[in-house]
């Protein structure tokens, strides 16, 4: 029974970073219709902005905001350079529709290489904001530590945040009238083209919370986030794509049950086992489990 | 008239397939081994591009795992190899077959996804799929399997080295490989997978199945993924996990798009790049004297910003590539 | 869009690229050297080694190329080898057997290196010589980084040189060290799931040890996460006395882990995954280290009344930026050291052939920093052949057990553990080899 609780709550843990880098796609998802590969990349170069702040100030909760105004930023900026010609130019030729998705691969591998030109490839520890030694009840350390109900907290304060911009504000009301109607929108005077690059700022700052909340419990690398990324994805599609709530959810659901396999049936079978999780999902209910019922060809 | 133009055309192909072949044959004789391995390289990135571009240029279907699909193939040859004592060409299509299969499967699922969700489906694969080969012992975990196709006949001289022969391997089987898909291409099926990308619903009331021309699709390049896997599991003599990175199924994309996704022939300019990129930017970093920091990220930023160019400047291929 | 010029000009560009990039593929490679051997020239002899240096296995082990090169140019400052200097091309593997594969093909078909030295990983050693297939070209690569017992197969390897004991010895001997010191306790073993670890698994054996549990991990996938899968194991087996024998990143995210978990056990780590230093450096609370048990076949590195020791660390200062003097910094100067006593013995026109024989017949009597005698002889790669145990204390220093070094050697196969009498030759003067 202490084993499974603590399963449990290593797997919550772990699901809200998923559930971070899923709000991180899914937010980019609705304003533009990309899954944005370059996420990972995003959140890693503000999590190297971050580390630069901590070992100068050995001061991790100045890292936080600095990370997290960075991957905005970031966000932005790719959004202005990058996205804005592709998306206009998305309906020349045949292959020009899924080539916004090739663009972000493509930024993916380009940040990781001036991210391995600036810092070199080495790893790098983060020193812990909290202890990572397990909470102890009597003679009992259990896996989840103080370091791990930050992040929980912190997780669950930043989609609390979302909703209300979203259900609450004028500007979460354009964000959500430009994702599903932009003509509409357009012609209601919401300025789409900024709505979405604030859409792109708001993923970008998600992703790097989710990378530096991470960064502590693992090491920092140019390539440390990848597998986040997949993780998120999957994540995403668990909840549809489409919806924050689903985006947490789904989160939630695959760090349980990614904690589960790892513990009870092999350590290395955790990205098989997402990879299936994927795949039944996309087989069985493609809408996510949380999603609309529309169609995935969109 | 328009049958006879075809098969003039055709003709022609074929000629042209055998002049590359002579020519082929004539200069890995005449240059550094180091060139022929390289060459060789060329060679599987030939085959693994071709296989892009069928599946991304003509049926409009993206993947960023064909790099698992690969090491299906590769695994795949090597089990037939070693196991079964397979000859090295029959090893080869046992690969088609197994990654043909593979993709089949995943075409099924696939064909019910586009754009992000089969990309991101793929991306999944790639990472998941060669840490499986971890989980069971007959593939041999993070140390592979040895993969042996034999020395050179005695008969090609003393000179002749075990990179000639690697060389001319790949290059035949890329050869053959690149004139069955450019017949395929030119075939029904590739006029089929042509009207479904630009036009669905034209294409569902010409009375093409989307679906299903989808999922052959996926299921060929699937195919022709394995082998390229087979010959790169040749190149290196083993297979392992680490032989298909991420990385790789990102490269072989890259050199697909940077080539000019929608033409075959691009192929080899694509896979001439992807070898001469590192062997560029290698000088480059040389030259100014870098450290092993500039030389290990220098190859990735340049192929990343190329591929960058292209999709915004090019997203259609190169116009000087494009028919 | 976008005009039809700068289409133009852009096409034109591609062109050009692809162009130049084909010219490049075609050129001949550099003009064939009129020396007798390959990577030796009048002036010059180059040397090349594959070690990670990114990736998750390349803590620590990044440092050793620097170290090899600070001994090398103290060599070439003082007349390098029979007139010629060293160059030692570095390329990174990431621990991968893949990239090792691909880069010793760089380092042999393009910078054309005389000889590999120092090539680091069970795996990737496997993978290369298979592969890149040394032996049948004659190329040797010597003092391969890894203890690997099969190295020392000289039909299988014919120009490969085993330098470490290897890890069937390593376990031999740590097995009767478990069997004297913790009878009746409670085994744990955590090991890496490929050859480096089925070597121990077999040592463990042939000594007659039996663990209570054991967690394979597969090579590359050791992190704080994974971790606690292995740490859970351990501890609901009640494991009073955990082996560990990985690479340095896996034993530091068990000790860290197994810390944040408040698992407390008698750790006898592995002389791979030793090194305090990185193990620090990758996040291990002193005080986890402090009281575990480590094995080793060089003296400690903190050691500075060994004259090996402080001669290496004099180095370090001087030519190798003065970074921490850990374990790694003196196997790779040690093994330096160790490839200029065998060029030097390949005589002044060294050929690939020459070296291979003159390290069978003379390698033995080479001074090195090893507590170890060194087993070469015609047709034998063994080479350190035993080990020592110290514990760590509370300033992460491994002290001799019992105050002094006392060193066990063994074999590979079925032969006895016996306590050495070995008396290491005297440091070179001023450290430069004259043999």
């Amino acid at each position: 029974m202490e084993r499974f609780i603590n399963t449990i709550l290593i797997g919550i843990s772990g699901g809200s970073i998923y559930g971070l880098m899923a709000l991180a796609l899914v937010l980019v998802w609705r304003s533009t219709r990309v899954v944005n590969f370059a996420q990972a990349g995003q959140a890693i170069l503000s999590t190297y902005i971050g580390y630069v702040v901590i070992s100068h100030t050995n001061n991790y909760w100045l890292a936080f905001p600095v990370a997290v105004i960075s991957g905005a930023l970031i966000g932005a900026l790719v959004d202005i350079l990058l996205i804005r010609i592709m998306v206009k130019r998305a309906h020349q030729g045949p292959v020009a529709a899924i080539a916004p998705v090739i663009a972000t691969l493509g930024l993916l591998g380009l940040i990781r290489a001036v991210v391995g030109l600036i810092w070199g490839g080495d790893l790098r520890q983060f020193k812990l904001p909290v202890t990572n030694h397990g909470f102890t009840f009597g003679h009992t350390t259990i896996p989840f530590a103080p370091i791990n109900l930050l992040i929980v907290v912190i997780t669950f304060l930043v989609m609390l945040i979302f909703a209300l911009i979203f259900q609450r504000t004028n500007l979460g009301l354009a964000l959500r009238a430009s994702a599903y109607q932009p003509e509409i929108a357009r012609l209601s005077g919401i300025r789409v083209d900024l709505t979405r690059t604030i859409g792109w700022a708001f993923a970008g700052s998600a992703g790097a919370i989710a990378g530096i909340l991470v960064t502590p419990t693992n090491y920092l690398a140019p390539n440390s986030l990848d597998l986040l990324l997949v993780s998120g994805f999957v994540a995403a599609v668990i909840g549809g794509l489409e919806s924050l709530v689903g985006a947490a959810v789904g989160g939630l659901i695959l760090g349980i049950g990614l904690a589960f396999v790892l513990e009870y049936v092999s350590s290395s079978l955790a990205f098989p086992a997402a990879f299936m999780v994927l795949i039944a999902v996309l087989l069985v209910k493609p809408a996510g489990l949380i999603g609309s019922k529309r169609s995935r060809n969109a | 008239m328009l049958r006879k133009n075809g098969g003039r055309n055709q003709l022609r192909a074929n000629l042209i397939f055998i002049a590359i072949g002579i020519v082929l044959f004539l200069v890995s004789n005449r240059v550094d081994e180091l060139r022929v391995y390289q060459g060789a390289t060329v060679a599987v990135y030939v085959v693994a591009i071709s296989s892009i571009i069928l599946l991304t240029g003509y049926s409009g279907q993206i993947s960023l795992g064909h790099g698992a699909l690969m090491a299906v193939g590769g695994y795949a040859a090597v089990l037939s190899r070693n196991d079964w004592h397979a000859p090295v060409w029959l090893s080869f299509v046992v690969a088609v077959l197994a990654a043909a299969l593979f993709g089949a499967i995943l075409g099924v699922a696939a064909g019910r996804l586009s754009g992000p969700y089969l990309a991101g489906t793929t991306l999944a694969l790639a990472v998941g799929l060669p840490s499986l080969a971890n989980q069971f012992s007959v593939l041999g975990g993070e140390q592979g399997l040895n993969y042996d196709v034999g020395q050179p006949p005695l008969s090609l001289g003393q000179d002749f080295t075990q990179y000639h022969w690697y060389f001319w391997i790949a290059g035949l089987a890329a050869l053959v490989m690149t004139w069955l898909v450019h017949n395929v291409l030119g075939s029904r099926y590739g006029r089929n997978w042509r009207a479904a990308r630009s036009n669905p619903t034209a294409a569902a009331l010409a009375g093409i199945h989307i679906g299903r021309s989808k999922i052959l699709a996926f299921t060929i390049s699937a195919g022709i993924a394995g082998l390229a896997g087979a010959l790169l599991a040749m190149t290196l003599s083993l297979v392992t996990p680490s032989a298909f990175p991420l990385a790789l199924s990102f490269a072989i994309v890259t050199g697909a798009v940077l080539a000019g996704v929608t033409l075959l022939t691009g192929s080899i300019v694509g896979a001439v790049v992807l070898v001469a990129i590192p062997e560029l930017t290698d000088a480059l970093a040389t030259h100014l004297g870098g450290s092993e920091r500039v030389t290990a990220n220098l190859p990735g930023l340049m192929m990343s910003a190329l591929l960058i160019v292209s999709v915004l400047f090019f997203p259609n291929g190169p116009r000087l590539f494009r028919r | 869009m976008f005009g039809l010029r700068r289409t133009r000009r852009a096409v034109l560009a591609s062109a050009t690229l692809a162009a130049g990039a084909l010219a490049l593929t075609v050129l001949p490679a550099q003009a064939f050297n009129a020396h007798t051997e390959v990577g030796v020239s009048a002036t010059q002899i180059k040397l090349g080694i594959t070690i990670p240096l990114t990736g998750i296995a390349a803590p620590g082990y990044n440092k050793i190329p620097s170290a090899m090169n600070a001994y090398f140019n103290y060599v070439n400052d003082n007349g390098g080898v029979y007139g010629r200097k060293i160059s030692l091309v570095v390329k990174d593997d990431a621990y991968l057997p893949t990239q090792a594969v691909n880069k010793t093909n760089e380092l042999i078909l393009k910078d054309k290196v005389f000889a590999v030295v120092g090539a680091l990983g069970t795996a990737n050693n496997i993978a290369v010589a298979r592969s890149v297939n040394l032996g049948r070209r004659g190329i040797p690569s010597l003092f391969v980084n890894t203890g690997y017992s099969g190295f020392a197969n000289t039909k299988a390897y014919p120009s490969t040189f085993a330098l470490f004991p290897s890890y069937i010895m390593e376990a031999k001997i740590m097995g009767q060290y478990l069997k004297e010191n913790f009878a009746g306790k409670k085994l744990g073993l955590i090991y890496q799931d490929d050859d480096f670890g089925s070597d121990a698994l077999a040592g463990f054996k042939q000594a007659g040890v039996k663990f209570d549990v054991s967690v394979p991990y597969a090579s590359g996938s050791q992190s704080a996460q994974t971790a606690q899968g292995w740490v859970g194991k351990l501890k609901s087996a009640g494991a009073e006395v955990v082996v560990m024998f990985g690479v340095t990143t896996a034993s530091g995210a068990a000790l860290a882990t197994s810390a944040a978990l408040g698992y407390k056990a008698q750790w006898i780590l592995g002389s791979v995954g030793g090194d305090a230093t990185t193990l620090k450096a990758v996040g291990v609370p002193p005080y986890v280290l402090t009281g575990a048990i480590g094995a080793s076949f060089l003296p400690a590195p903190t050691d500075t009344s060994d004259e090996y020791i402080s001669f290496f660390q004099g180095i370090n200062a001087k030519y190798n930026g003065g970074v921490t003097f850990d374990n790694n910094v003196l196997v790779g100067m040690n093994t330096a050291m160790m490839t200029v006593e065998a060029l030097r013995a390949a005589g002044s026109n060294p050929t690939r052939a020459k070296l291979i024989s003159a390290l069978e017949t003379k390698g033995s009597s080479f001074a090195s920093a090893s507590l170890s005698p060194i087993g070469y002889a015609k047709g034998v790669h063994v080479g350190y052949t035993g080990y020592w145990f110290g514990q760590y204390n509370s300033a992460g220093e491994l002290k001799p057990v019992g105050g002094a070094y006392s060193v066990y050697t063994t074999d590979s196969g079925t032969g006895a553990i016996v306590k050495s009498t070995y008396k290491r030759p005297a440091l070179p003067t001023n450290g430069l080899p004259s043999n």
